[in-house]
């Protein structure tokens, strides 16, 4: 909640700071200026990793199960930085990296002895780094402020286990989509643009402190402050 | 010299004088009031095979299936431990004659035990000079690739004696059930160097666990597994007392696999080493699914009066160091 508020706070003194000198002007399909700066808050949905049984062999090569675990990486919010350079004049490449802290859960039950059932918790330190393209969507029924987008993008996972025993690595493939709202639009000067960005995306993450080599999807939800220079 | 008697197996075993060393079950000598684990000190170790045969197995067919359980222990990539077949000899097993022969030999008066082996040390240095491994002829043996019903796998009871031969105490990752006639019936394992044979006609023990494969890389490491392998070290206790003889195991989420260890330290303590990095499940409970003295010296005080706990923590083990001390606390049942 912290954090939220934090990030509430960012873009509130951007958005009022911009206010003051806001121009009329309508900016272009994807508003002007080349180079964009990002910050801002990220919410990760809920990943599940799947499910293990602890098992032993039966004289017949069977297995008998003597408990049973089911693993996630809880929903977390982190935080985003983004850097984006316009290529076309609807197509931007950024490169983004996120930090956050969700808490790795494996539920164990079903023991054959009848222990009762028990979530065991860490804390992962999270971080990514990655790459990716934003197309900007014509939309004339949004207005000249809001602007529709579609993103894609890769990268890399790095993922810390509590007291910094362990590092894993993996890799994220995410799409999604959003809008850019303009809060300040000029074609001249330093500061060409500020605004807000919602996005919600498919994120899907490969290894990491997942226990098996598949891919496992999660929804994300974006909000960041941007402006263009 | 003195020769020991270090292990027996079928639904009866004896240990001999497991060592209260921190990680699995090893053995151990007590040389000038210090424990010495007992390992060979040189490999290649080599073996003799009898030329005592048995009923149904001939002696080539016992060259061939305990070369085979050999190589089974020496392919495990993380440890150095390596055997060599010095020939065939009339020397019986158990002789104090320099030789570790595997063989043969009628036991009607071990009526539970499948087969048995023992060590001849040095008790100057706790040097390991010779072991021996007999058969019970008074069982009926298969070395059928596909087992045989009523006759026990020597294959399986081969690589089970061979993880003594080389130092390995029991591992208790199996549960058993009690048979109305006395002794134990085996459900399951995850360890061939669980102290119980599975049924005649099983061939379910020929392939090394987890736990097998740890322990006999903690006894005799590769020189990188040091390094890419790591532990889970901690504490039992009850009431704020330590438990001596838990059972821990060890579950790898990530892989499926489960090791086992003991708390054998005077505070409580154990030490489940050679394991992959990983995210891990601790699991603690009595030892209450074979007989206390197929590990222990049974005038050790284990601890049976306690529940089933599973941590509550994830226990990570990093690659090349250990977890950090975890504590777990359990209730009387």
């Amino acid at each position: 909640m912290m954090r939220t508020a934090r990030l509430a706070l960012v873009v509130a003194i951007v958005c009022a700071a911009g206010v003051p000198a806001a121009q009329a002007q309508p900016p272009p399909a994807a508003g002007p200026g080349r180079i964009e700066a990002a910050f801002g808050g990220l919410w990760f949905g809920r990943q599940p990793l799947g499910t293990a049984d602890a098992n032993e062999t039966t004289p017949t090569g069977g297995a008998l199960k003597i408990f049973a675990t089911s693993s996630e990486l809880a929903r977390v919010f982190g935080l985003e930085g983004r850097v984006a350079i316009r290529l076309l004049s609807s197509l931007e490449a950024e490169v983004q990296g996120s930090y956050s802290e969700p808490q790795l859960k494996v539920a164990i039950g079903s023991d054959s002895e009848g222990a009762p059932a028990v979530t065991a918790v860490e804390t992962v330190q999270q971080f990514t780094i990655g790459g990716g393209a934003v197309w900007y969507v014509p939309a004339r029924a949004l207005g000249s402020r809001v602007v529709p987008f579609v993103t894609g993008g890769v990268g890399q996972l790095r993922q810390m286990h509590q007291d910094r025993v362990l590092l894993e690595t993996g890799r994220y493939f995410q799409v999604g989509g959003g809008v850019k709202a303009f809060f300040v639009s000029r074609p001249r000067g330093f500061v060409n643009a500020v605004g807000a960005r919602v996005d919600v995306r498919a994120l899907v993450r490969r290894d990491g402190v997942a226990f098996d080599d598949r891919g496992h999807a999660s929804p994300s939800v974006g909000v960041s402050a941007f402006v263009r220079f | 010299m003195t020769r020991a008697v270090a292990s027996t197996l079928v639904v009866l075993l004896v240990a001999g004088q497991p060592q209260p060393a921190l990680a699995y079950l090893k053995f151990g000598v007590t040389i000038g009031g210090r424990q010495v684990t007992l390992k060979w000190a040189q490999t290649p170790v080599r073996y003799s095979v009898s030329t005592q045969s048995a009923p149904q197995v001939t002696v080539a067919d016992f060259q061939d299936t305990v070369a085979r359980a050999f190589n089974t222990w020496q392919a495990v990539p993380s440890a150095t431990i390596t055997y060599q077949f010095a020939g065939l000899t009339a020397a019986l097993p158990g002789r104090d004659d320099g030789l570790s022969v595997l063989g043969f030999q009628n036991r009607p008066d071990l009526d539970r035990v499948l087969a048995q082996t023992s060590f001849l040390i040095d008790r100057t240095t706790g040097a390991l000079v010779e072991s021996d491994i007999v058969f019970n002829t008074s069982f009926e043996w298969s070395v059928s690739p596909t087992g045989t019903a009523n006759r026990f796998d020597l294959e399986s009871v081969a690589l089970h004696e061979i993880g003594h031969f080389s130092g390995l105490g029991h591992s208790a990752l199996g549960e058993t059930e009690m048979r109305d006639g006395g002794g134990r019936r085996v459900l399951a394992a995850e360890a061939v160097m669980f102290p119980i044979a599975f049924a005649p006609g099983s061939i379910a023990d020929r392939t090394l666990k987890a736990d097998d494969i740890a322990g006999i890389t903690d006894l005799y490491p590769e020189a990188d597994s040091t390094r890419t392998t790591g532990s889970i070290s901690g504490r039992v206790t009850k009431d704020d007392q330590p438990v001596f003889g838990a059972h821990i195991v060890a579950f790898s989420v990530a892989r499926g696999t489960s090791v086992g260890t003991f708390s054998l330290g005077a505070q409580g303590q154990f030490s489940v080493a050679a394991l992959a990095p990983g995210v891990y499940i601790l699991r603690t409970e009595p030892l209450d699914d074979a007989d206390l003295d197929s590990f222990f010296d049974t005038s050790r005080n284990v601890d049976l009066d306690f529940r089933v706990t599973f941590a509550d923590r994830v226990v990570v083990v990093p690659r090349g160091g250990d977890s950090g001390e975890i504590s777990v606390k359990v209730a009387r049942k």
